[in-house]
Order: structure tokens, then sequence, then C-alpha cells
């Protein structure tokens, strides 16, 4: 968000000594850039309802609207939040739930879609296709029977029950974006490197991964945030308090008739810290999906 | 970067291993017997799970319970906290897998608790109401929400759940505004309707409600109350007999709503809204009286900082909408269901009951003595004027899965002119037969 408001800055005010260089913009640039402002403001709008809720008092927040400042600086949302939730737990889960799906699904998806996309197996479609059902079966048919398989394992409560799940999930999603991608991988490189004596372990790991290391790196960011947002499945598995996901912990604080609206907005605040952190760490990698899948 | 991703994922794994290191299964062996008779549970644990917020009246004093519970029997308790609708998505799964707690927390009703019931995933608990009478404590209309039979409907057959609190509908007024306009507080209908239509006159919208959600529904319900008798009630809820829709309860309702919509006593704008809002127009001292439950009592005394409010009973009626609150239940997998009913009965002693009073519930074994505070008192006051005349009269949306819905749907329609007092009966009936001529 910051970067794109700095260079909308900077576009509207240049320099002297480069005003010559630039030519004078086009009418479509103007409409372009006041697009691109209303739709950086209309981002940015629920994060600051958040900023200016999050530090009011129940009895401020019921006697005001949404839109007006606090009439004091009041922490108890965030106090409240901190107190009674354990997040630190929570974030934990979190991150090592979907750190662990990202690298799992990744590897799994590369083995899968070399075999379909550069080994070319017989009715590779339908096998494509097959894993595809995974990503467009609604994941209410699997909660009852999934829980009672993981019920039987002995799973239940554990971040593995979640983690086996999601990996299957995405490494679907992942099978059918690098077969694709895979199938038209230039003969060439594979022929010249079997000529210079590769076994195939030795291809894919020293050449077919460095080339598509971009777009696996895309496809990790991706199912990382995939999984960081999801919902129903941990909810039926993740049962003890300790074990619960930063969403399943927000859900946490709606009550029956009743919610205590300001320190769920403090703990909604909280934690989308994490989120931004992860954001800025891999801002590049999330604008590079946007030209990923071609091949160099 | 190849060798910092590994280093990563070996941090991972060691967290994995301290995970499960953590959550240890409960251990279940037979408590050894003392020579008096009484059994010694000290190494053991009882999971208890509920969805009651930490400040919440329930909170506070079960949390004492727990205090208790573990100082006389030696136990430990792992208390588990859950979200209403988390566990009501998943308790007909969790209660039946190793991942069940002990004892918990459940939603009373014919499509939860009842559900739950019939399908075996709650455990009857007939035995121990015989064993601690606690069917002695609970007043008529509490308990009619533990007992269901073979088919989840309640009212009859077994216990599968004690209910701990009570909750119920009444009227919330602004001393203040009633004083500027120089209205005594309505102790009857007609003082009721005087009111109201003072109010009017000065500009004033009198009554807020929200027909998008409950509230608007439970004024509808309390409408068709003040004209019934407790068979009324049977027939709606428990399916006795065939209900009249074109009886003088129902057409009072309608036609008394859309009389009081007609004169601006209601505004238009319900329509649109949700309790929340509703709540914050009377918070906010906008409109100078709100029907609502004993659920808002805590945030009205906490919220509401510019004007004195009080607390009175719809006028001219013996039945109240209202019930037992949500109940204790014992799980089928429950590994400790003898402790578990220690636990209950614990929660059950007046000195955690009257605890729940203070700080702001509705105990339904209290003695009213033990409470102090005068907001508490106040409330369980005319909670205690309801029980006296046996007037608990259940809500406008248990008799069929769907009718909270269709009900509001109908009260909207009421509002925006859709339906008339006649066709909104006529409609209503169409929803209720729907459903209740098939279990009646």
């Amino acid at each position: 968000m910051s970067t794109m408001t700095t260079s909308a800055s900077k576009a509207t005010d240049p320099t002297p000594a480069n005003k010559n260089k630039s030519r004078p913009r086009t009418p479509a640039e103007w409409v372009l850039m006041v697009l691109a402002t209303l739709g950086a403001l209309l981002i940015v709008f629920p994060m600051l309802l958040l900023l200016l809720n999050a530090f009011k008092s129940p009895a401020d927040y019921a006697n005001s609207s949404p839109l007006d400042f606090p009439e004091a600086l009041d922490f108890t949302g965030l106090q409240t939040f901190w107190e009674t939730q354990n997040f630190p737990r929570a974030l934990w889960n979190s991150i090592f739930i979907s750190t662990m799906v990202a690298v799992l699904a990744v590897i799994l998806s590369v083995l899968n879609s070399f075999a379909i996309g550069i080994g070319r197996v017989k009715g590779r479609t339908w096998i494509v296709l097959a894993f595809l059902m995974a990503n467009l079966i609604p994941q209410e048919m699997l909660f009852d029977p999934l829980f009672r398989l993981y019920d039987d394992l002995g799973l239940l409560s554990n971040p593995w029950s979640v983690i086996i799940t999601f990996t299957v999930i995405q490494a679907a999603f992942g099978t059918y974006l690098l077969s694709s991608l895979l199938g038209t991988f230039p003969k060439e490189i594979l022929e010249a490197a079997a000529v210079d004596g590769a076994s195939r372990a030795k291809i894919l790991r020293s050449v077919i991964v460095p080339i598509i290391r971009p777009t696996l790196s895309v496809l990790m960011v991706f199912f990382f945030i995939w999984t960081w947002n999801e919902f129903l499945l941990p909810l039926a598995f993740l049962n003890t308090s300790d074990s619960l996901t930063v969403p399943l912990l927000l859900e946490q604080l709606n009550g029956e008739r009743q919610t205590d609206t300001t320190t769920l907005i403090a703990g909604t605040l909280i934690s989308i810290i994490p989120t931004i952190i992860f954001f800025l760490i891999f801002q590049r990698t999330l604008t590079r999906g946007i030209t990923a899948g071609a091949v160099k | 970067m190849k060798h910092r991703t590994g280093a990563a994922a070996a941090v991972l794994a060691i967290g994995a291993l301290a995970l499960t290191a953590c959550s240890s299964g409960g251990d279940s062996e037979p408590a050894a017997t003392n020579a008096d008779g009484s059994a010694d549970y000290s190494g053991e644990t009882l999971t208890v799970m509920h969805y009651e917020g930490e400040d919440s009246a329930m909170g506070i004093a079960w949390n004492r319970a727990i205090e208790i519970f573990e100082e006389e029997t030696g136990a430990t308790v792992d208390l588990q906290t859950t979200a209403f609708e988390d566990l009501n998505a998943s308790a007909e799964q969790l209660f039946d897998s190793s991942d069940a707690p002990d004892v918990s927390e459940y939603n009373k009703g014919n499509a939860t608790a009842g559900q739950l019931a019939a399908i075996g995933v709650i455990q009857n608990m007939d035995d121990a109401y015989a064993e601690y009478g606690w069917a002695d404590l609970l007043g008529e209309g509490i308990d009619t929400i533990a007992m269901y039979d073979e088919n989840g409907v309640m009212g009859s057959g077994s216990f599968y759940g004690v209910p701990n609190y009570g909750e119920f509908v009444f009227l919330y007024y602004n001393e203040d505004m009633f004083a500027e306009q120089g209205i005594e507080v309505p102790t009857t209908l007609d003082e009721l309707e005087a009111a109201m239509a003072a109010f009017s006159d000065a500009g004033i919208t009198p009554l807020t409600t929200s027909a998008q959600e409950y509230p608007m529904g439970q004024l509808w319900y309390q409408l068709a109350l003040s004209q019934a008798d407790r068979q009324w009630v049977n027939d709606y809820q428990l399916y006795e007999n065939p209900v009249d829709w074109t009886g003088p309860e129902v057409s009072y309702a309608n036609e008394t709503l859309v009389d009081w919509l007609d004169n601006g006593y209601i505004s238009s704008e319900v329509t649109g809204m949700t309790a929340e809002d509703a709540g914050l127009q009377f918070i906010n001292g906008e409109v100078p009286m709100f029907y609502s439950g004993s659920w808002w009592y805590g945030r009205m005394l906490s919220d509401i900082t510019g004007f004195d409010f009080g607390i009175t009973n719809w006028p001219d009626t013996t039945l109240t909408p209202g019930s037992g609150g949500n109940m204790w239940v014992i799980p089928v997998e429950s590994e400790q269901p003898e402790l578990a009913k220690v636990f209950i009965d614990i929660t059950m002693r007046p000195e955690v009951q009257a605890l729940l009073g203070e700080s702001g519930g509705l105990p339904v074994a209290a003695n009213t003595d033990d409470i102090a505070d005068a907001d508490a008192q106040a409330l369980i006051g005319i909670f205690n004027e309801v029980n006296d005349r046996d007037g608990l009269s259940f809500y406008p949306d248990w008799p069929t899965p769907d009718f909270y819905g269709d009900l509001n749907s109908v009260m909207q329609g009421l509002v925006n002119g859709d339906y008339d007092a006649s066709s909104a009966a006529t409609q209503l009936e169409t929803y209720y037969e729907d459903y209740v001529s098939n279990v009646r």
C-alpha cells in the first residue's frame, strides 16, 4: 500500500529537473491515476476503520459513529484481547501450519507434475482433472468423513490434521498449474542434460527446479496465504484452546447474542500486523506472480 | 537460500514435536475410594467446555465453581472456551470423538440439544437428577428445556441437561425521557399506549425494535402471549393441539403491531435494523423504550452514561418470553461422567448461583437474600415476578427450525405494508404448519 501511494505522489509532483524529460500526461493517464487513487482509498478504508475504533472504550464506541475519532485513547480492547486470548500461541500455530503446508504442497506439486508434465504419462488430462476435483469439492462435504478419520488416527486438535488436509488440497491446484507449465518445457534442455549423463532425479533437481523457481516461490506464497485464511476445516479439527489458529481465535470473540465489538476490533487489528509484515517481506515475490508461468 | 529454508524447516519440526508433547490425553483410571465412601479424584483431569465470556456473569460464577471443584475433589480442571457458533457447527461430531470434553455447555432447544439427545450424542441424565435432586431446584418453565423425548422434542421424556441460568424479555425504559415529558412509567397496557401517544405527539418515536433480527418477533410473541393462556403456549411450542392462527392471540398481536406502526409508535426504519442497531438507539438516548432480553442488562449498565434507565415487565400479561439458559450436557464420549456430575452439582450450589446473580446473570437456584447488589436485585426481582406467575413461555422461533427467518420476514412485511394483520397470520400459519403438521 505504502509504495503505491508514494509512487503516486512522486508522479503527481515531478521535480523541475526532469520536467522537460517527461512528456505531458494524457487525459487517459489522469483518469487512470484518479481511479488508482480511489482504489487505494477503498482498500485502506477498512484498516482506517480498525485504527479509528480499536482505541475506543466500549461506551465511546456505542455512543459515536464508527467514523468518529475516539474521545480519548483507550487500550482496554487491546488489553482484554491480549489477556483473555493466547494470541502468540495462535500466531505460532498459524505460522507453523501455513509454512508446513506451503513447503510440503510445493514439493508434492513438483513431484506430481514432473511425472505428468515431463514424464507424459498416459491419460494425463484425466489425471490432472481428477486432481482438480480435490479443489472443486465443497469443504462441507469433507467435514464429517475427515473428522472421523482424524478421530480414529488420534490427530484431532493436532496441527498435522490441518497440514495433511491442506497439503493435499493445495498440491492438487499446484499439480494442475505446474503440469501445464512443464508440459511446455523445452525438450532441448532436457535432452542436453540427458546427453550429459544426468539421471532423472538430477534433471529435476538441477535443471527443472532452478528454471521454474520463480513460479515455485509464488506458489509457496499463495499456499501460505490461502492456508492462513482457512476457516471451516480447521474449525472442525482444532478443538482445544491451545491448537487454535488466528482466524479461529478471532471467531472466539463473537458472543451468542452480544459481541464485545471493541475487543474484536482490537484483536483484528493485532492479527493483521503479522500479515502486513509477511506482505512486506514477500512483496516482490507476490508482484512477480503476475508474470509467472513464462519459461525463460 | 536453500540452507536457510532447511534450517527453518528443522525449527518448525522441533516445534511440532513440542506441540504434540503438550497435548497429552486425559487419564481415565477409576478413582480410588476412601474409607468414608467418598471418591478421591486427585490426579484426574476434568475437561470443561463453555462459550461464555470471562467477564460475563456465567464466566465469573463458573470460574468460582472450578475453584471449589478442584479444592474438594483434588482433580484438576482443563477449561476449554469456545464460541457459540463454533460449537453449534461442530458439536454433533465433537461430542462423539476422542476430543470430546467431559462436560460442556450447550444450546437448549429442539433443533440443538434435542437433536443431539435424539441421536444419542449427549448422555441421559435421569439417574443424576435422581441422585442430586436437581429437579427440585429448577422451576416450571426452566426445566422444560432440559427434557427431551425420543424425537428430540422438549418438555417431556428424559433429562439431558442442566440449565444453570435463566433469561427473559422485558421493557427497558429511559427514566430521564419519561421525566422530561412528565409521563409516568406504565403499569397497564392502556398507560403504555397513552405514554406512546404522548411521546409520539412530542415528536419522539417511543419504541425501538428490529425486524431484521429477533427483537420484533419477540415483541409480536409477547403481544400474543398477553392474550393467551398456558395451553396456547403448550399448543404452540409443544404441539399439543393445533394452533388457531385466526384466534384472538395472533389477531391481537398482528393488529396491535399494525396499529402501532400506523400511529408511528414504531418507526418503519426497523425493517433494516439489527438488534445491535436497536440497542444502540436506546443506549444513545434516542428512544425512550426498548423491548428486549436480560442478555442486554450488563451492557446497558456499563454503556449507558448519559441518563438513568429502568426495567419493568410488560404490563397486563401473565406469560412472558423467556426460558432457562443454555445448559450443561455430558457428551457420550466423556471420560469422566461421574466427575462431570459432581462439577455440575457445584455450579448449582447457592453460593455459586448467588455469585452468578451478583455478576448480572439470572440464577435458577439462588436465595435472593444472598444478593446485595441493587442492580442485580432489580433484575432478579422482576424475573422472580415472572416465575411466581409461572410465566416463562420460551421464544417464538422455537417450533420449527426455520421459523426464526420466517417470522422475521413476516415482521418486515408488516412494517413495509406487504402484509396486513390477517394475511400475516395466514402466511405465518403456512410456514408453521409446513413443519409442525409432520411432527404433531
